[in-house]
């Protein structure tokens, strides 16, 4: 190996050293300008060692394959990059819409991208909508109603945005509040749209036959033992037997919440929900 | 722990250097061992993120996985591991020998057996796991992985358990071989550090232990002995080459994976063959080849199962099996203690102490003692030895002595010696009940031949030191359990045998 | 209280989590901690500022696990702890509320949990059986602690239950027992909490169940598994040296005047006195130091220097130190070994036995 790569890796090398010093000193400043030298130091042995392969005829310089399984292809492996290419057509509001559509009730981000990942492009990660909703109600807020649809939060029995709940504006008020047995309503609900979906479908994909393995495990009588992929039928059919106990109840106070929220609440926040102790009315 | 070796980490601590607490080694250390430091991934159970194995100290083989959250990778390593491994314990299985038995048929034993060296004890427990999360996996069916896989796992699975019989040293955890041998001047907690045990046992020129095991505390200089890594390596260094190898998977992202674990591993790895050489510098106590005897034949008896295709171990024993493999263990414990004493001075030392066992000097011998009349009259011997230990022995009680083999004798009588008092010689702390020194009159009543007069040199002559003790060596040969088949119902009844399923197969590794 | 605060200084007082709590009871003799706890005072940048730094650090990894473990078990309304408690403990099925009082904004969590606790208390008839991120406090010697449980769950068996979301595992029916043993404690501070909580609000403190709910990654795979641990022997601990810590005034009595561990910093964040004062003043206030320190107190590598200045043989552990039948002092053991020095009054019985250990040691190694 060359000089100025024996002398980078030194570098590289005392500087991860000093680095953690500095992170168990709790000194963060130094550390980041220390963990900012070593970025610079790594690139630079990256492009060093790449001068030097091409000028080696393109040897690899690597240990070779022994220690490279860099085909890490397998069932859970397939990796996000050629993914994201045809993700890339369709904006992620419209990918995320497109899943809520299926699914019908209140969802968390990261059944969203579960079931985007299952049924259509996939690609979609969860951080990338956790910005989602602010995205939505400053669009909102500037030109209200120019869309024909926003991503909209879902709202508490205080009428509050419910945490990390993504809802649609185009369902009426009752869908888009959750009482105390909404969560269990929409997680059955949800079960039901999916094997509903995928009872449709002459081609199961497996990441959806999965997914809804998953969830039927937590959902008594919907799977009838041992291992093999669970039957749609019988998911939609236990589904909908524990929602029959839960439904009455539920309604009831999802349309007592939906009320007051329709006497109290501005447009906006109908649609993004009121901050606790109501600063937002003043604000717009 | 007794005041022997406590007083061994004192005068360690004044020292500044660690205290041989035994005069020989007791533990076999192979000539062509194989050494395996292994690396987790912090908070997961099993999952690998690499190793360096291997029986040249010279060239280790350093296994990676680049993303150890991906399953596909682990059982990579896995099979990685099996190419290593595998080749290493079938090398074995060739050269046997043929053992006669006493009632019974000859059998095969394995003329040598492989042996694992890992660093700690945490080590020989992930070593275990690992051997749990591949022993039922299937060449076949929905997740497949490398025929070599399952065999790995019933392997390290073997060895795990091994490692947990006191005496065996099949596989052995560096901590424990030489903690057995040397005590420090710091607690057993620290002790579990290799790099600072070995700073106390063979500190570097112009330092002392108590330095060089204090610069071992510090994982930049030296990295913790795994399997557990240090979180600042954790957080700056193998987290961003796990990220970059997540965001573009090529060889160049393995190699920074690599290079980050081979700065961990390495010194341990020195530190490893460091172990092997100050043990092996130890003389071997003469029980050691025995114990390693059973070792092989322990080995030989796995490497007949797998070749008759039986079912990898289970996931838990059954009431009558769990019960007679802690009697098991319970009796090779006790009898690693006994074979220990009568190897080593040291160790019959502690029983000195608390009066299971006392040296001293022949006084008195009357070899053609006869007890009994007519056709059972028997020739025994009567030894008397004086000695200043506290002998807390009862008339009546066998005892056996290290120097003779097969030497057996009873205990007559415990008697005070007039006229000395605690002023004697070896001053506070010698002597019987009373504190002085006593005299212990023996019959011997084994180990003397068939002749009217003892064999030559079966009776120890006057003037001679010898020591004897309670302890022996011949336990029951096994507590009376039940056959598996008869496990009353209390107990869950008999239990079905275990056939691995497809449960098992399948099951997740994440 | 004032003593206290003038030992800590105008700074404000460390709040313990709940692991810290649970560490409160870990070497209840050591005057040195239970003060500085008392008091508030932060060990951790205590230890660094003498250059004796704590050495914990947690990866990454570990914490990443952890979470995505937690977040799995609550999804969907908690689905998963639904089905464990449904096998674990006959939950029927309509109770199947879920409460995230989190959604309340972060500064309401406290108010909003004591008043869903006490809803619950009183009509069961509307009460959910889940209550996520909930915020409880404690009260430990003048300071409240906030805690943070992972769930709080209501209905089974009429009473409530603490749960503990962990991610080590579960294999074959065994997890590690150190791992559970903390757990466990941790749980127990939890209880303890809610117990406070609810005696406040005048009801019963024994419908918080002494069982607590374990739930744990299942072998090698991330499903979760639960199982109920039993924390009584804990909660006893617990209150025991938080009862000592209230009785810190004894500890205050022999201090000197103006003694302080004050890290009051200046204008740059450093600590305005000199870390030679700073160590000056934690040596007045005597430490009980054992290796198991290492594992739980930040002051740790302070304290052994400290042991290791004086030949005390608290180095060694509890094993060597009963061998030695209470004798602390390196010197003076070796010194009754070796038969240069005489033993005091009642030391006659462990002269003997480490004589009678020297005497057969130098035979042996002749």
């Amino acid at each position: 190996m060359s000089e100025p790569l024996d002398a980078l890796e030194r570098r590289i090398a005392e500087l991860r050293a000093e680095v953690r010093r500095a992170v168990k000193a709790r000194d963060t400043s130094l550390a980041r300008l220390l963990r900012a030298d070593l970025r610079r130091a790594e690139r630079a042995w990256d492009e060093a060692v790449v001068t030097e392969e091409s000028a080696e005829s393109g040897e690899s310089g690597g240990r070779g394959r022994a220690e490279g399984p860099g085909s890490a292809e397998g069932p859970e492996g397939a990796g996000p990059l050629p993914r994201e290419a045809g993700a890339a057509l369709m904006p992620i509001r419209e990918q995320v819409h497109q899943a809520l559509l299926l699914l019908g009730v209140p969802t968390a981000a990261k059944l969203v991208v579960a079931v985007n990942e299952a049924f259509f492009a996939g690609g979609l990660r969860s951080p990338q909508l956790s910005s989602l909703r602010r995205d939505e109600e400053r669009s909102f807020r500037s030109d209200p109603y120019a869309r024909p649809y926003y991503l909209c939060a879902a709202l508490t029995d205080r009428l509050s945005p419910a945490r990390g709940l993504l809802a649609a504006s185009t369902w009426p008020l009752e869908a888009r509040v959750v009482g105390p047995l909404s969560p269990r309503v929409d997680f059955l609900t949800a079960a039901t749209r999916i094997a509903e979906h995928l009872a449709r479908l002459a081609e199961p994909p497996p990441g959806a036959v999965r997914l809804l393995s998953r969830m039927a495990q937590n959902i008594p009588g919907a799977v009838e033992g041992g291992f093999g992929p669970v039957d749609p039928a019988t998911v939609v059919g236990a589904a909908r037997a524990e929602l029959e106990v839960h439904l009455p109840a539920d309604t009831a106070q999802r349309a007592e919440v939906a009320a007051r929220a329709g006497d109290q609440l501005t447009d906006v926040e109908r649609l993004f929900g009121a901050a606790a102790l109501s600063t937002l009315r003043g604000a717009c | 722990m007794s005041a022997l070796t406590a007083l061994a980490r004192l005068r360690a601590m004044r020292e500044g250097t660690a205290q041989r607490i035994t005069t020989v080694r007791h533990c076999h250390v192979s000539d062509r061992p194989m050494v395996f430091v292994p690396v987790k991934m912090a908070g997961e159970a099993a999952a690998p993120l690499g190793a360096m194995v291997g029986t040249d100290p010279d060239h280790p083989r350093l296994l990676v996985v680049p993303q150890p959250r991906n399953r596909d990778l682990r059982f990579a390593f896995a099979a990685e591991l099996a190419e290593v491994l595998l080749p290493y314990v079938e090398g074995f299985q060739k050269a046997t020998e043929t053992v006669e038995r006493k009632g019974g048929e000859p059998y095969e034993r394995c003329l040598e057996a492989p042996q694992l060296l890992v660093p700690n004890r945490p080590a020989a427990e992930f070593t275990g796991l690992l051997g749990r999360s591949t022993r039922f996996r299937r060449a076949d069916g929905p997740y497949p992985v490398h025929p070599s896989v399952p065999l790995l796992g019933r392997w390290l699975t073997y060895f795990a358990d091994r490692s947990r019989q006191p005496g065996s040293s099949l596989l052995l955890a560096a901590t424990e071989a030489l903690g057995a041998h040397w005590a420090t001047g710091q607690s057993a907690l620290e002790d579990a550090n290799l790099a600072a045990l070995l700073g106390w046992i063979d500190p570097p020129a112009g330092t002392t232990g108590q330095r060089a095991a204090e610069e071992a505390e510090d994982p930049l200089l030296w990295p913790p002995a795994g399997p557990a890594t240090d979180p600042g390596f954790d957080n700056e260094v193998l987290a961003p080459a796990v990220q970059a190898y997540e965001e573009a998977p090529t060889d160049r992202a393995v190699a920074r994976v690599a290079e980050a674990l081979r700065t961990q591993l390495e010194p341990t790895w020195r530190l490893m063959w460091r172990s092997v050489e100050l043990l092996r510098a130890l003389p071997e106590g003469s029980r050691v080849a025995g114990r390693w005897e059973a070792d092989r034949g322990s080995f030989t008896r796995f490497v007949e199962r797998i070749a008759e295709g039986g079912p990898p171990q289970a996931r838990r024993d059954g009431a009558v099996g769990a019960a007679a493999r802690l009697a098991g263990l319970e009796r090779a414990r006790a009898s690693y203690d006994v074979q220990r004493a009568y190897d080593d001075p040291l160790v019959m030392a502690e029983y000195r102490l608390t009066g299971e066992a006392f040296a001293g000097v022949v006084t008195a011998v009357e070899p053609e003692h006869f007890e009994g009349e007519g056709r059972s009259r028997k020739l025994r011997p009567l030894v008397t030895v004086r000695t200043d230990d506290p002998v807390r022995l009862a008339p009546g009680a066998a005892v056996g002595s290290p120097e003779r083999r097969g030497h057996g004798a009873e205990v007559v009588e415990v008697v005070e010696v007039a006229g000395t008092g605690a002023d004697g010689v070896s001053g506070a702390g010698a002597g019987g009940a009373g504190g002085g020194p006593v005299e212990v009159v023996l019959k011997v009543t084994k180990g003397m031949g068939r002749g009217k007069t003892p064999a030559p040199g079966a009776v120890p002559e006057p003037g001679e030191r010898v020591c004897y003790t309670s302890l022996t060596d011949d336990f029951q040969t096994s507590a009376a359990l039940p056959d598996p088949e008869e496990t009353p119902w209390t107990h869950g009844g008999p239990p079905e045998e275990y056939v691995p399923g497809d449960d098992d197969a399948q099951e997740e590794w994440e | 209280m004032s003593r206290l605060d003038d030992l800590r200084g105008p700074v404000p007082a460390r709040a313990h989590d709940a692991r810290a709590i649970a560490a409160l009871a870990a070497n209840p003799g050591c005057a040195r901690r239970s003060l500085l706890d008392a008091a508030g005072v932060d060990k951790d940048a205590a230890a660094r500022h003498v250059g004796f730094p704590a050495p914990f650090g947690q990866s990454q990894f570990a914490i990443t696990r952890g979470n995505v473990f937690e977040s799995l078990v609550k999804e969907n309304g908690c689905a998963e702890l639904l089905r464990l408690l449904r096998e674990l403990m006959g939950l029927p099925i309509e109770q199947v509320g879920y409460r995230d009082v989190e959604s309340v904004g972060s500064h309401l969590r406290a108010s909003h949990t004591r008043a869903l606790i006490d809803r619950a208390a009183r009509e069961s008839e509307d009460s959910a059986v889940f209550y996520d991120h909930p915020l409880l406090s404690l009260r430990i010697a003048g300071h409240t602690s906030y805690l943070e449980p992972d769930v709080v769950a209501f209905r089974l068996g009429g009473r409530f239950h603490i749960v503990e979301i962990k991610s080590f595992s579960v294999i074959d029916g065994q997890a590690e027992p150190e791992k559970v043993a903390a757990a466990a404690r941790q749980a127990a501070v939890y209880v303890l909490a809610l117990r406070a909580l609810l005696e406040e609000l005048g009801h019963d403190p024994e419908l918080v169940s002494h069982d607590v709910v374990l739930v744990c990654p299942e072998n090698f795979a991330n499903r979760p598994v639960a199982s109920l641990v039993d924390v009584r022997r804990q909660l006893a601990v617990l209150r025991r040296q938080l009862a000592r810590m209230t009785r810190v005034d004894r500890l205050l009595e022999g201090l000197p005047e103006g003694l302080t561990f004050s890290l009051e910093p200046d204008a740059d964040g450093v600590p305005t006195r000199s870390a030679g004062e700073l160590a000056e003043a934690l040596r007045r206030v005597p430490a009980r130091y054992a290796p198991d320190c290492l594992a739980a107190c930040d002051l740790c590598m302070f304290c052994r220097d400290e042991a290791r200045g004086c030949g005390s043989t608290d180095l060694l552990g509890r094993q060597v130190r009963d061998q030695l039948g209470g004798v602390s002092g390196m010197d003076e053991a070796l010194g009754l070994a070796e038969g240069v020095r005489e033993p005091g009054e009642g030391q006659e019985e462990i002269s003997r036995l480490l004589r009678l250990a020297d005497r057969l040691h130098r035979e042996c190694v002749a």
